[in-house]
């Protein structure tokens, strides 16, 4: 008997108990096959493809996780920016906590917070050691009484500090001005300069993937030109290498995953050591999203590919 | 089986393929196109298929107006059409029994039928015995025998050859014609152009020559040229 052929006895479908089941189950089972064995009889074009395109979703992932680091740093830095009121020096508890109410009910305010002269001294004395005898200096505190105000939103900082210096028995207000605006206008840029390179990483993996796996096909086109001249449909010529699509961008995801995961575990924990000061988000924070985009990635574009590959060769 | 009637075609580049072809081809006949190079052959039997449609008139093949069908037909169509070719076209790294079974396995012929029929076909064409060698192994005319196998083992009623000797040594083409004028014994309808002078003449069957896209000959039996 001919060897290349399979002569071993089936069930047939019509006569099985689940005649549904086992009809669908013969549908499947050959175009799982011809794409398994496609990618057997094609094996270093797909090793290649598979490189590649890992590669790619590699590097689209990593532009991923450099991105949301960039946000997280640009909010902690935003967040800790705040508005400080100096109080006048008439104003009594009860008035304090009044105005402290009023600035709560501002716009752009998270939260205020009066902070007493005699609390004002001791922060100080503790940032700067060698001012600890300045009690025994002063006859007594110069500092005024203070209102400490965060912002939600440090691009509303400005307005805040406005509003702020508008309220009865404030003084004077201070809040870093340009230094401020500087660091908003510099998140921002950062912001959308990281979304600006994982995109551009995105569409370079896209392109590459795609042009990768139409390479595979056009490898492939006197099997395509052949199928299409006995009477194949184009559904079933497509099966395979849309199956074979899923299985090589899979592949790659799989790949891509360990790499970034092992990678972003290892530089995680290096610069908690090294780096203190850089606050990176934990591994369990940002891989589960980063994994996500990468197989929805890897599996997009290994069907869209071999759609695309395929389109010019069935045209006839 | 086989009806062009008045048909024109007229390539995007603005070359006259074919122009005001009728013939009509009956079941069972074996018909050699001749003629020379460019003068439509090919088009011909690309129009049958409907790899091409016709600018003018229609193509029938078993009373369906080939041209007028809807794209996802076109596959059913073929397979009711066994084709061969000059240059094979076989896959290199499939066996033999694997290439002539690719016929039945994309048109999704259950796996249980596929074996036998491979072999019966594999048998007519004299390869019972190469079933798992590579075509690369094979001699030029082995491998047409491969290709022609493959064309009947869907058991067309039609099968259309384009230059099928093209490539082969004469010994070579002989055989191949042999063979294909023993299918056609067996009641498939034989549509073979050819360049081949001695073997249509041998043969003498029906003979339509194209020239410069009109037919200008046609005769029951018929040879390459007109004496």
């Amino acid at each position: 008997m001919s060897p290349g052929v399979s002569t071993r006895p089936r069930r047939d479908p019509e006569l099985s108990a689940e005649p549904v089941r086992a009809r669908r189950a013969a549908l499947v089972r050959p175009v799982v096959a011809d794409a398994v064995g496609g990618l057997r009889r094609n094996g270093l074009m797909v090793a290649a493809a598979i490189t590649t395109i890992a590669i790619a979703l590699t590097v689209a992932g990593a532009g991923w996780l450099t991105s949301a680091n960039v946000a997280h740093v640009a909010a902690i830095l935003e967040g800790q920016v705040e508005v400080v009121g100096f109080l006048r020096r008439d104003l009594g508890a009860a008035q304090q906590q009044r105005l402290r109410g009023s600035v709560e009910g501002l716009s752009g305010v998270r939260s205020a917070e009066i902070v007493t002269r005699a609390e004002a001294l001791r922060r100080l004395q503790r940032t700067f050691r060698s001012m600890a005898s300045i009690n025994e200096l002063l006859p007594s505190n110069p500092l005024p009484d203070s209102i400490e105000v965060r912002v939600a939103d440090a691009r509303e900082v400005k307005a805040v500090a406005e509003a702020l210096r508008r309220l009865p028995g404030v003084d004077e207000v201070a809040y870093g001005g340009t230094v401020v605006e500087r660091l908003v206008a510099f998140t921002r840029a950062v912001r959308l300069g990281g979304v600006a390179v994982a995109g551009l990483l995105a569409a370079a993996a896209l392109l590459i993937i795609v042009n990768t796996i139409r390479l595979t096909i056009a490898a492939r086109r006197q099997e395509i030109e052949i199928m299409t001249l006995v009477g194949a449909t184009r559904g079933f010529v497509r099966g395979p290498f849309v199956v074979e699509g899923v299985l090589q961008g899979g592949t790659a995801a799989l790949i891509a995953s360990v790499l970034l995961a092992t990678g972003y575990i290892v530089l995680a924990r290096q610069a908690a050591t090294a780096l203190p000061f850089l606050p990176l988000l934990s591994p369990a924070e940002v891989l589960p999203t980063t994994l996500v985009v990468v197989w929805v990635l890897g599996l997009t574009v290994g069907i869209a590919g071999s759609e695309i590959g395929l389109r010019r060769h069935l045209q006839s | 089986m086989i009806h062009f009637d008045s048909v024109g075609k007229r390539y995007a580049t603005g070359v006259e393929a074919l122009q005001g072809v009728n013939v009509r081809i009956e079941p069972g006949e074996f018909v050699f196109l001749v003629g020379p190079t460019g003068s439509g052959k090919t088009t011909f039997l690309r129009l049958i298929q409907r790899i091409e449609q016709p600018t003018t008139g229609r193509v029938m093949v078993d009373g369906i107006d080939v041209g007028a069908l809807p794209p996802a037909q076109v596959p059913y169509l073929r397979r009711r059409l066994g084709a061969v070719f000059q240059d094979f076209k076989l896959l290199p790294d499939r066996t033999v029994a694997e290439n002539v079974a690719f016929a039945l396995r994309v048109t999704g012929v259950d796996d249980l039928e596929v074996a036998p029929r491979v072999a019966w076909a594999l048998d007519t064409v004299g390869l019972a015995g190469r079933a798992g060698d590579l075509p690369g192994r094979l001699s030029g005319g082995e491998q047409q025998r491969v290709g022609i196998a493959r064309a009947i083992v869907t058991r067309p009623r039609v099968v259309l050859a384009d230059e099928p000797t093209g490539n082969l040594d004469p010994e070579a083409a002989w055989e191949i014609m042999h063979l294909l004028a023993k299918i056609n014994l067996r009641g498939t309808t034989m549509v073979v152009t050819t360049h081949n002078a001695t073997l249509v003449d041998v043969l003498r069957r029906r003979v339509v020559e194209l020239c410069a896209g009109r037919v200008v000959r046609d005769e029951s039996r018929g040879l390459y040229q007109t004496a």
